[in-house]
């Protein structure tokens, strides 16, 4: 799941994307309205975590800039704001989720998996394809009630793939859902965790799940 | 509690009720004294009328009204009158017919005086009488000639002398039912008329109490339907506006207006406060919460532990501001006044502020070395640190920052001037609330926005003032002035 994460403290920002990537996200650093503005036009993003009170451009103004813009990703605000009519102002405006600071950071991790299943229309946080549970609460894999072992990346793309199947996406794409703007990731790298996820997957005796449609990209069927 | 419509009502009614019963109580007596007078009158007429009948001569006394017939209300019918005379006021000269066996009372009169008194009639009617002492008219000699004359043609040899005039008592009574019968009429048609006037008064009085309250009642109905939800609410009027109460609306209205700008700076105070301590207290939170997710990053816990230092900070700052002024206002604190070589104290101010900044920005002095202020040190360093930090974090790179002080009324204006950077004229309005940022994100400056609410609070305490100008050149200024110089050294 790929994050924006606006917010004007260096601090949370630091600990928040340390935080967040450890939990399986992408993610993607703006410390000012301005410099959201300009990662939305030209990334994709899941979910955009958006403070309101931001240098140059505003949260608020940051939000309506984007849904006048037709970008339908997930928008949670995260504000020390916390009067009835900021929420209203916010979630009226298009964002999905507002939570007031001081926060707790798993409920940070919670509020943005399930928007991340309401994105891909699976309200169930357990996935089952062909026998193999993808449990994205838990972050684990399943087959035949045993664990299959998986590193973050790995998980991250059988998610990402199980929770979009039939639809086929490109190395670039999946580079932006596994990685955040400032990492410098090669096609090789995608194909290097489909061939670890298709092994790791055999070696437990599952069924082959992640196919490939040559010139295009990857797919769960 | 009281109503004051009834009040008014009852007082009004009550006065009315007084004073229309005394004006009745006069006028009935006026009226009924005056009748009484009239029917004494007509009673001190016909006793007269009598007495004028009375005659002595040679043969005695002649009363020509007792004779038979002349005057029937005293022998018959249905209203009798009574008289009745005696000689000496004791021998009995003659009475009415119509008192039969029975007497009038005599009253005891002297002569040539009368007296009316009240009685009840021997028919048992309320009545009335004159009681006159008078003597009688004697004949006089031509009437006696006459008389001798025609009495020589019939009697011959007889020559009779007229006896002396004793004085004579008379006392002539009669009902009074008529008199009393008026006299009621009179006071029925009083009270009445009294009864109805108060009843009508009643009526208009309260309806025009109420039309003349109106105003109040709907002042009060207005005022109970505010409460705290409702301090945008305004007292307003249909049609003209009072005299009376357009002061109490007018002021009630802008005590609203203070209590509102009140509530809300207090609301807006603890949405800041809130907002200040949340985003320190979510970033600490944070912090712990992912520092447990990767303990074995010791690079990045090394880190967390210098944001945390640096939070702790930053909160501690806040909430020593906001208890210095707290304090301030509060009137707890005190100036303590005391010589200080301006010059010297503003580079150790100076040096303080920007101990672990990184800035090149420099301090250019304009104050006499000799230049000693007599005001409180703590305050004025806690002034000036702020100031300085200010002009430090909002002043473009390289800018220089001024101090200069000048002699203006025998005290001392001291002025820092910075380069600003994006501030506007009308931001100057605003710079010394609570939390005013030019910028409303925090930033990584640590600035809460405290710094120049804090130097008027204690500028006050101080007896000092502080303004704040913007020229065209974006040049801002903070102006001190009132401090009192000692003697230059």
């Amino acid at each position: 799941m790929k994050l924006l994460l606006v917010e004007d403290s260096e601090r949370l920002q630091r600990s928040l994307s340390t935080g967040l990537k450890k939990n399986g996200f992408a993610v993607d650093q703006a410390f000012d309205g301005e410099q959201a503005l300009s990662y939305i036009a030209i990334n994709q993003y899941d979910a955009i975590i958006l403070d309101l009170m931001l240098p140059k451009i505003d949260g608020l103004t940051v939000l309506s800039k984007l849904r006048s813009e037709g970008k339908d990703c997930h928008v949670l605000i995260l504000s020390a704001n916390d009067q009835t009519e900021d929420r209203v102002r916010g979630l009226d405006l298009g964002a999905d989720d507002y939570l007031v600071k001081p926060f707790a950071f798993d409920e940070l991790v919670s509020r943005l998996r399930a928007l991340n299943r309401r994105r891909s229309g699976v309200k169930n946080p357990v996935i089952e394809i062909d026998g193999i549970k993808v449990d994205s609460v838990a972050r684990q894999v399943l087959f035949d009630d045993k664990q299959i072992s998986l590193t973050p990346h790995e998980y991250q793309l059988l998610e990402f793939l199980a929770r979009r199947r039939g639809r086929v996406f490109s190395h670039d794409q999946l580079i932006d859902q596994l990685y955040d703007a400032g990492s410098y990731v090669t096609r090789n790298a995608v194909e290097a965790h489909v061939s670890a996820l298709r092994k790791r997957l055999n070696s437990a005796g599952a069924p082959k799940l992640v196919q490939t449609r040559r010139g295009f990209g990857y797919l769960i069927e | 509690m009281y109503s004051i419509r009834n009040k008014l009502n009852y007082t009004i009614m009550a006065s009315m009720i007084l004073v229309l019963s005394l004006t009745a109580l006069f006028l009935y007596s006026r009226v009924a004294g005056h009748v009484e007078h009239v029917f004494d009158g007509a009673l001190f007429d016909k006793a007269h009328a009598l007495i004028s009948l009375t005659e002595l001569d040679e043969e005695g006394l002649e009363f020509d009204f007792a004779e038979e017939g002349v005057m029937l209300e005293f022998e018959e019918g249905d209203n009798l009158q009574y008289y009745q005379l005696w000689e000496h006021g004791e021998e009995l000269l003659i009475k009415s017919p119509s008192l039969g066996e029975q007497d009038l009372p005599k009253i005891g009169t002297e002569l040539g005086q009368h007296q009316f008194a009240d009685l009840p009639l021997v028919d048992g009617r309320a009545g009335r009488l004159i009681e006159i002492n008078f003597m009688p008219r004697v004949e006089d000699e031509d009437e006696e000639d006459e008389e001798d004359e025609e009495d020589e043609e019939g009697e011959e040899g007889w020559e009779l002398e007229i006896p002396p005039p004793k004085p004579i008592t008379m006392v002539y009574a009669r009902e009074r039912e008529s008199l009393d019968d008026t006299l009621f009429v009179i006071g029925l048609t009083i009270f009445g008329v009294i009864v109805v006037v108060l009843l009508l008064s009643g009526f208009l009085i309260w309806k025009m109490v109420g039309s003349g309250l109106s105003p109040l009642s709907n002042l009060a109905k207005q005022v109970s339907q505010i409460d705290e939800s409702r301090l945008d609410a305004r007292l307003r009027h249909a049609g003209a506006q009072s005299i009376e109460i357009a002061p109490i609306e007018n002021q009630v209205n802008h005590l609203l207006e203070r209590l509102q700008s009140a509530f809300e700076r207090e609301k807006r105070f603890s949405a800041n406060v809130a907002h200040e301590l949340r985003t320190p207290l979510s970033e600490l939170r944070t912090l712990t919460e992912v520092a447990q997710i990767v303990p074995d990053d010791r690079e990045q816990v090394d880190q967390f532990f210098i944001d945390v230092r640096d939070i702790s900070a930053q909160m501690e700052k806040i909430v020593v501001t906001l208890l210095e002024l707290a304090r301030s206002e509060a009137g707890l604190l005190s100036s303590d006044p005391e010589d200080i070589e301006l010059s010297k104290y503003c580079d150790e101010v100076w040096h303080q502020a920007v101990n672990g900044q990184t800035t090149c920005k420099r301090l250019f002095k304009d104050i006499p070395q000799d230049l000693v202020i007599n005001t409180d040190r703590e305050k004025l360093g806690m002034i000036l640190t702020n100031l300085f930090v200010n002009a430090i974090s909002y002043s473009p790179q390289d800018a220089e920052i001024q101090i200069a002080s000048a002699i203006r009324n025998d005290t001392v204006v001291l002025e820092v001037k910075n380069a600003s950077m994006d501030l506007k004229p009308e931001d100057i309005l605003h710079m010394k609330d609570r939390f005013w940022r030019k910028q409303k994100a925090r930033g990584t400056l640590g600035h809460s926005g405290l710094g120049l609410t804090l130097v008027d609070a204690l500028a006050k305490i101080m007896k000092l003032d502080v303004s704040l100008q913007l020229d065209n050149q974006q040049i801002f200024m903070v102006r001190i002035s009132g401090l009192n110089s000692s003697l230059q050294r």
